[in-house]
């Protein structure tokens, strides 16, 4: 699968304010509601925190992938956002997460997530990768970092 | 007709023992295939050693030697060939066409290279050392051509799976490579088959004849396998109305020998067909099915074919070619080193690479013995040259572990150029359960997710929970050994393994939140046990009140 086939400006953002779990998820699904793909706003929010609370998405330095699968979208959709400070997602290794990978996949499937999130994973276990995202303001550079 | 019937089923009786015996000497203390206990078990109770002595009771030999090539009676040797038919089958069914249509480049070259060279070597040495021998069209360097390319490759992926190295880029490279030749071989042998009917032993070469041969041998090939793999899927799909797996799989098993005939009569081998049919099977979402099912008949079957073809071994015979059945099963050992190896090196591999993949392709099994069975039975080959198939397939499988345990189990890559991640070639991942059956139940969830994503799970031994997955160019391990899942996988998929074992797990942590909401288990059991003398107690109780009535009557 190509990122580029799921991400594009209008779902990339490198200003995320939120200071709670709930808020930052909040913000990810409401750039995901704008492109028109997602069917249900409450449904979705409700699969990914009922995911959350399962076991935390904040993996290891800084980065999350808060991820679900719902019946709220008929084929997968993504977003990445940063959030300049950092803030507690309660990631296992205990450092604070900014950048945030969000997926929504549809239910009935073992879904293409699984793959979309590994090929992100693999751009993201680069220090250097990394330490670019949180250096860009623009979008546009933001995607070429992912490839995208 | 009631004596031969009664010799029947004695020999099979004795045959089904010593194979169990020979076996399991081989496997659990001699650390040997199966297979090879198999055989030698017929060398020692067929009509050449111990089933040759007579016996009073039977008033002659349990295996009195038979005129001709097949030194066995025709009813045994009947059930040895369904044997071989069946042992086809399935291993057609094993087979991964997708991954075999659209595998790397590295496995047909290695594939290739690993038929053509042994190929070579082995009817040439037959033509230069046996003096009835004149040109390699002749059928019986034909044959010894054919028997040098056969590769077993379910002994290099037990050898490979046990030192964590499945999928290194060689381990993948050997599997995919072996797919091929397990193709091409029985091309070969399809075309030898048929050029033993025509082609002679003198010095003239029928061109026109092999021409045609060989078409047809294809032909056959080409068209069966294309109808084959359309058919098949159409088949099961219509099958599925009947609602029963057995019935689908006799009827592909039906089919298998029905194809099996059909080969025969055009001058192919039987066993080609059945390769074909467990080919076009493999494709239906059925085809584990029909392979649990069939796989019943297989652990009888099987092993009377085995030792059936080591009853053929004639030990006289044998002694008039022993030097150069040795030469024979060295250069073809030679040639399946160099053959595989040198293409290895020009797609990639350093030396040491190459020497491994040289070596996983060295195994010699079933196959060979198959290939070698037919040259016999259609008189293409002797007693003596069979017997320089058994001594390649015997040396071939003593010299191969040790050789591949060697090569793999030192020095780093073998691979010269920089794998796409970091290079590094592969990663295992190990889960700890608490107890076995969690570790099984992560196993199955496990593989219907990957199967979910597209990868075809092979299990090369069943009696081992030992796993190989395989989609377009990526290979997975997954192995359960109690209480661990440890799975192996290239760098650069690492992510993906993780993420969905990660999705796995939570699966089983929803299934164990569901578990506490279930009645209470020590109620249920309280039921089922409370139940156990219900029906006694109601019956009691109803002869108590049924007399009472009586006495208050009288």
């Amino acid at each position: 699968m190509k990122l580029k086939q799921v991400l594009n400006k209008e779902v990339v953002t490198t200003d995320l304010q939120g200071s709670t779990k709930r808020e930052i998820i909040e913000e990810l699904l409401d750039i995901l509601m704008n492109t028109g793909k997602v069917a249900d706003r409450s449904t979705a929010l409700k699969d990914l925190l009922d995911r959350e609370a399962k076991m935390s998405t904040g993996i290891q330095h800084g980065v999350a992938i808060p991820h679900a699968k719902t019946k709220a979208v008929t084929g997968l959709v993504a977003c990445i956002g940063v959030h300049r400070e950092g803030m507690d997602f309660e990631s296992l290794d205990g450092v604070p997460s900014t950048i945030f990978v969000m997926t929504l996949s549809p239910e009935n499937r073992t879904g293409p997530h699984v793959q979309f999130l590994a090929e992100i994973s693999m751009v993201l276990k680069s220090p250097p990768v990394r330490s670019a995202i949180m250096k860009v303001t623009d979008p546009g550079e933001l995607l070429e970092l992912f490839g995208a | 007709m009631t004596h031969r019937m009664t010799l029947l089923i004695l020999q099979l009786a004795f045959i089904i023992l010593a194979t169990r015996l020979f076996g399991w000497i081989a496997a659990k203390k001699l650390k040997q295939p199966e297979v090879l206990g198999e055989m030698v078990s017929g060398m020692v109770i067929g009509p050449y050693l111990l089933g040759g002595i007579a016996i009073p009771l039977l008033h002659g030999p349990l295996f009195p030697l038979q005129d001709g090539q097949i030194p066995v009676t025709p009813e045994l040797y009947g059930i040895a060939v369904l044997g071989s038919v069946i042992l086809l089958f399935l291993s057609g069914l094993e087979t991964d066409v997708k991954t075999f249509l659209r595998f790397s480049g590295k496995g047909t070259a290695v594939g290739l290279g690993g038929v053509i060279l042994p190929f070579i070597l082995g009817s040439s040495i037959t033509v230069l050392l046996l003096p009835n021998v004149h040109t390699i069209f002749d059928p019986a360097a034909l044959f010894l051509g054919v028997v040098s390319t056969a590769t077993s490759v379910g002994i290099t992926a037990r050898i490979l799976s046990d030192q964590r190295k499945l999928s290194s880029p060689e381990g993948v490279t050997i599997l995919s490579a072996a797919v091929l030749d397990d193709v091409l071989s029985i091309v070969i042998l399809a075309v030898a088959a048929g050029l033993a009917g025509v082609a002679g032993t003198g010095g003239s070469i029928p061109w026109g004849e092999i021409g045609v041969v060989a078409a047809k041998a294809f032909g056959f090939w080409i068209v069966c396998t294309a109808v084959g793999i359309f058919l098949a899927p159409r088949i099961t799909r219509g099958m599925k109305r009947f609602q029963s797996v057995s019935m689908t799989a006799a009827v592909s098993l039906g089919l298998a020998l029905l194809l099996a005939g059909l080969a025969e009569l055009s001058g192919l081998a039987m066993i080609i067909g059945a390769y074909i049919t467990g080919l076009a099977f493999s494709q239906t979402d059925v085809s584990h099915e029909i392979h649990e099912r069939v796989q019943g008949l297989y652990e009888f079957l099987v092993p009377v074919f085995f030792c059936v073809m080591g009853m053929m071994v004639n030990f006289a015979a044998l002694t008039q070619v022993w030097v150069f059945g040795l030469v024979f099963a060295l250069l073809a050992m030679f040639g399946k080193v160099v053959g595989s190896g040198l293409p290895a090196l020009l797609v990639g591999f350093n030396l040491r690479g190459a020497l491994r993949i040289g070596s996983g392709m060295l195994p010699r099994g079933e196959v060979t013995l198959i290939i070698a069975g037919v040259g016999l039975s259609s008189g293409a080959i002797g007693q003596d040259l069979f017997g320089v198939a058994v001594i390649t397939m015997l040396l071939a499988s003593v010299v191969a572990p040790p050789t591949l345990i060697f090569f793999f189990s030192r020095g780093g890559s073998g691979y010269t150029r920089k794998l796409p991640g970091d290079g590094e070639d592969s990663v295992t991942i190990e889960l700890d359960f608490p107890a076995e059956r969690t570790a099984l139940f992560m196993l199955r969830e496990a593989l219907s997710a990957f199967r979910a994503e597209g990868y075809y799970v092979h299990q090369p031994d069943n009696h081992r929970r030992f796993y190989t997955l395989r989609r377009e160019g990526s290979a997975v391990s997954v192995h359960q050994d109690g209480v661990n899942l440890v799975i192996t996988t290239r760098r650069d998929e690492e992510q993906f393994v993780r993420l969905l074992m990660m999705e796995e797990l939570l699966g089983l942590k929803d299934f164990l939140s569901s578990l506490e909401g279930m009645k209470s288990p020590d109620m249920m059991g309280a039921e089922l046990m409370m139940g156990m003398f219900a029906l006694e107690d109601a019956r009691l109780d109803r002869e108590a009140q049924q007399d009472e009535s009586e006495r208050a009557e009288t």
